[in-house]
C-alpha cells in the first residue's frame, strides 16, 4: 500500500514544492532544475513511454484485422503506414551515407523518410486542418442564428469585427451606418407600437435628422467615429473582447493554482485512484 | 490532521521562515517577495476553507449544468445501447487541463461502470493512456464491476494532431456514439472534433481552459464548461468535502484579486493624475 499511495504523494508533495518555491530561490541549481531540468526529465519519460502507446496501437489493429470486425481494412492501411514509416525510419535511407548519415536522415531531402514526410504525411495533415474552413462555416451559421438577444449581439457583433477588419469597411461611412440603424430602429418601433404612422414618422423623422447633421458636418466617412466601422470593431476588439478574456484567464489562472496547491498538499489524491 | 497538529505544524514553519528571515535570508529572491506573500496568502485561504469544510460546514455550490448533464449523458447512452467517446484533450500529463481531464474520466468511468455503458478512451499521449487507464480501473474497481473494465477502452491513437483528430473523427463516425466528453486541453482540432460529434447527433460536454478554443466549444457542444468550471469539476462530481471547500477558497481568492484590480486601478489613476500615493504597479509586475 506504501507504494501506491505514500510514496506517489510524498513525491507529488516533494517535486510540487520544489518546483513551486524553487521560483523564490536565487541558488543556481535550484533555479536550473526548475527551469530546465525538471522539464526534461518529463520529456526523457515521455519519450520512453511513447513505445508503450506504438505497442497499443499495434496491437488493436492487427486484432481488427485478425477478427476482421468492422472497419478492419483501414486497419491494414494504419498497419501499412506503420510498418513502412519504420522501414524507412530505421533500415532504409534511400540515399548513400555522403548525402545523409543515419538520424540526420529525417530532415535531408531525397530520403524516404522525407519523401514520406513531405508527400504523404504533410499534405493529409493539411487536408485535415483544411476541413476546419467548413467547419468554422457551419458553426458560425449556427451560433449566428437569430434566437435571443445574445444570439443576436453576437451576431451583430460577428458582423462589425468581419466587415470592420477588411479594406470595404473602411469606405462604408459613418453616416450609412447611422441610416441603418434608424431603419433597425423603426423595426423595433414598429413591433412595440404596432402603428404605421407611428414607425413612419419615427424612421421619417430619424432620416431628416441624420441627413440634415450630415450636411452640416460635411459628410465626412469617418465622423462621427462611434458610427464608423473599423473604430467600432477596435473598440469591440479592444474592451469587451479583451476584458471578457481577461476574466476567463484570472479564472484559469486561479484553477491551476488550486488544483496545483490540491495535489501538492495532497488533498486531491484521484491521480492515484483515491 | 487535527487542529492541534495543524495549527503546530503551521507555527514551526511560520517559525523556521522567520530565523531564516532574520539571518539574512539567504538565496531568497527578494524581488519577488509580493507574489511569495500572495501565493502563502492564497494557500492559506484555500487550506483554511477546505478544513472549514472537512469540519463539516455547509455552503452553497453553485450548479453548473454541464456536470449535472454528464449522468443525463451516460443515461442517454444506456438507453441507446450505443458507447461514450471521451477525449481527454491532446496534450501530456505536464498540462493540468489534462490532469483535470483524467481526473473527471475517473467520475465518468464510475457512472459507465454503474450504467453498464461502454466507454471509448482514445488518447493522444502514451503516459496519458496509462494515467486515464488506472483512473478508469479504479473507478470499476470501486463501482464494484472490475469484470466490465477492458484495458483496451483506454487506447492509443497518435501523438499527432491531426492525425489524432482524423483518428477521432473516424471512431465517431463508424460508432457513433451517443454522447462525446472532450475535457482536456485542445488545439484547432477542437472544431473539428465537436463539429463531427454534432454531426453525428451526440450529446456532447466539453470542458477546456483553452480560451481560444471555448467559442468554438460554446457553438458547436450542447454543455461547455469554461476555464475554472473545469477545474472544480472534480469536487462537483466526487462531493468530497475537502475539494468542495477548495472550491469556496478559489471564490473567496477571486473576490480578493477583483477587490486588488479595482483598488490598484483607482491608485494608479490618482498617482497617474495628481502625483499623490505610490505607483502601485511596480509591487504588481512580475520580475
Amino acid at each position: 500500500m506504501i507504494w501506491k499511495r505514500q510514496i506517489p504523494i510524498l513525491i507529488v508533495t516533494l517535486i510540487g514544492s520544489i518546483t513551486l518555491f524553487g521560483w523564490f530561490i536565487d541558488q543556481p541549481t535550484i533555479k536550473e532544475f526548475v527551469s530546465d531540468d525538471a522539464t526534461q526529465w518529463f520529456d526523457i519519460l515521455a519519450s520512453f513511454a511513447i513505445i508503450l502507446g506504438a505497442l497499443n496501437l499495434i496491437k488493436l489493429q492487427v486484432q481488427k484485422v485478425l477478427y476482421q470486425k468492422p472497419g478492419w481494412i483501414y486497419s491494414v492501411v494504419a498497419i501499412s503506414g506503420f510498418i513502412f514509416a519504420i522501414i524507412a525510419g530505421f533500415f532504409v535511407k534511400g540515399v548513400d551515407d555522403s548525402v545523409a548519415q543515419w538520424g540526420a536522415h529525417v530532415t535531408t531531402e531525397g530520403t524516404l523518410f522525407k519523401w514520406m514526410f513531405d508527400y504523404m504525411f504533410t499534405p493529409m495533415s493539411a487536408t485535415m486542418f483544411s476541413l476546419l474552413a467548413f467547419f468554422v462555416a457551419s458553426a458560425s451559421y449556427r451560433a449566428f442564428r437569430i434566437r435571443n438577444f445574445e444570439a443576436t449581439l453576437l451576431l451583430v457583433s460577428g458582423i462589425i469585427i468581419m466587415v470592420g477588419r477588411v479594406p470595404i469597411g473602411s469606405v462604408i461611412p459613418s453616416w450609412f451606418i447611422m441610416y441603418l440603424l434608424v431603419l433597425s430602429a423603426g423595426i423595433y418601433v414598429n413591433v412595440w407600437k404596432k402603428n404605421m404612422t407611428t414607425t413612419f414618422i419615427f424612421v421619417a423623422v430619424g432620416i431628416a435628422v441624420v441627413t440634415i447633421a450630415g450636411f452640416m458636418a460635411g459628410w465626412p466617412i469617418d465622423k462621427p467615429g462611434i458610427f464608423y466601422l473599423p473604430a467600432i470593431q477596435e473598440w469591440i476588439y479592444y474592451y469587451p473582447n479583451v476584458a471578457g478574456a481577461r476574466s476567463i484567464m484570472i479564472g484559469v489562472g486561479l484553477g491551476i493554482f488550486a488544483t496545483s496547491i490540491r495535489y501538492i498538499l495532497g488533498i486531491e489524491r484521484s491521480y492515484i485512484g483515491e | 490532521m487535527k487542529d492541534k497538529q495543524f495549527w503546530f505544524a503551521i507555527g514551526l514553519i511560520a517559525l523556521i521562515f522567520l530565523v531564516y528571515w532574520i539571518l539574512g535570508h539567504p538565496y531568497f529572491n527578494t524581488d519577488r517577495i509580493v507574489m511569495f506573500i500572495t501565493i502563502i496568502a492564497m494557500s492559506s485561504t484555500l487550506m483554511y476553507n477546505v478544513r472549514f469544510a472537512q469540519r463539516g460546514g455547509e455552503f452553497y455550490l453553485r450548479p453548473i449544468p454541464g456536470l449535472k448533464a454528464v449522468e443525463e449523458a451516460v443515461g442517454r447512452s444506456t438507453e441507446m445501447g450505443r458507447p461514450i467517446l471521451y477525449v481527454p484533450g491532446i496534450q501530456d500529463m505536464d498540462q493540468v487541463e489534462t490532469v483535470a481531464g483524467v481526473i473527471v474520466l475517473g467520475h465518468v468511468a464510475k457512472l459507465t461502470a454503474r450504467y453498464e455503458t461502454s466507454l471509448n478512451v482514445p488518447v493522444s499521449r502514451s503516459i496519458v493512456m496509462k494515467a486515464a487507464r488506472e483512473a478508469c480501473r479504479e473507478s470499476y474497481m470501486i463501482e464494484g464491476r472490475p469484470d466490465m473494465f477492458n484495458e483496451d477502452m483506454v487506447h492509443y491513437l497518435t501523438d499527432d494532431q491531426f492525425a489524432y483528430a482524423a483518428g477521432v473523427n473516424g471512431i465517431m463516425v463508424r460508432e457513433k456514439p451517443a454522447a462525446c466528453m472532450y475535457m482536456g486541453k485542445f488545439y484547432a482540432e477542437s472544431l473539428i472534433l465537436a463539429e463531427t460529434g454534432n454531426s453525428i447527433g451526440a450529446i456532447q460536454i466539453a470542458g477546456t481552459a483553452s480560451q481560444a478554443q471555448i467559442p468554438f466549444f460554446v457553438t458547436a457542444c450542447d454543455y461547455t464548461l469554461i476555464g475554472e468550471e473545469f477545474f472544480a469539476a472534480s469536487a462537483y462530481l466526487s462531493k468530497k468535502p475537502e475539494l468542495i471547500g477548495g472550491v469556496r477558497g478559489q471564490d473567496m481568492i477571486k473576490i480578493a484579486v477583483i477587490v486588488t484590480i479595482i483598488i490598484s486601478t483607482g491608485l494608479m489613476v490618482l498617482y497617474g493624475n495628481t502625483g499623490i500615493g505610490f505607483d502601485v504597479s511596480k509591487y504588481l509586475t512580475i520580475r
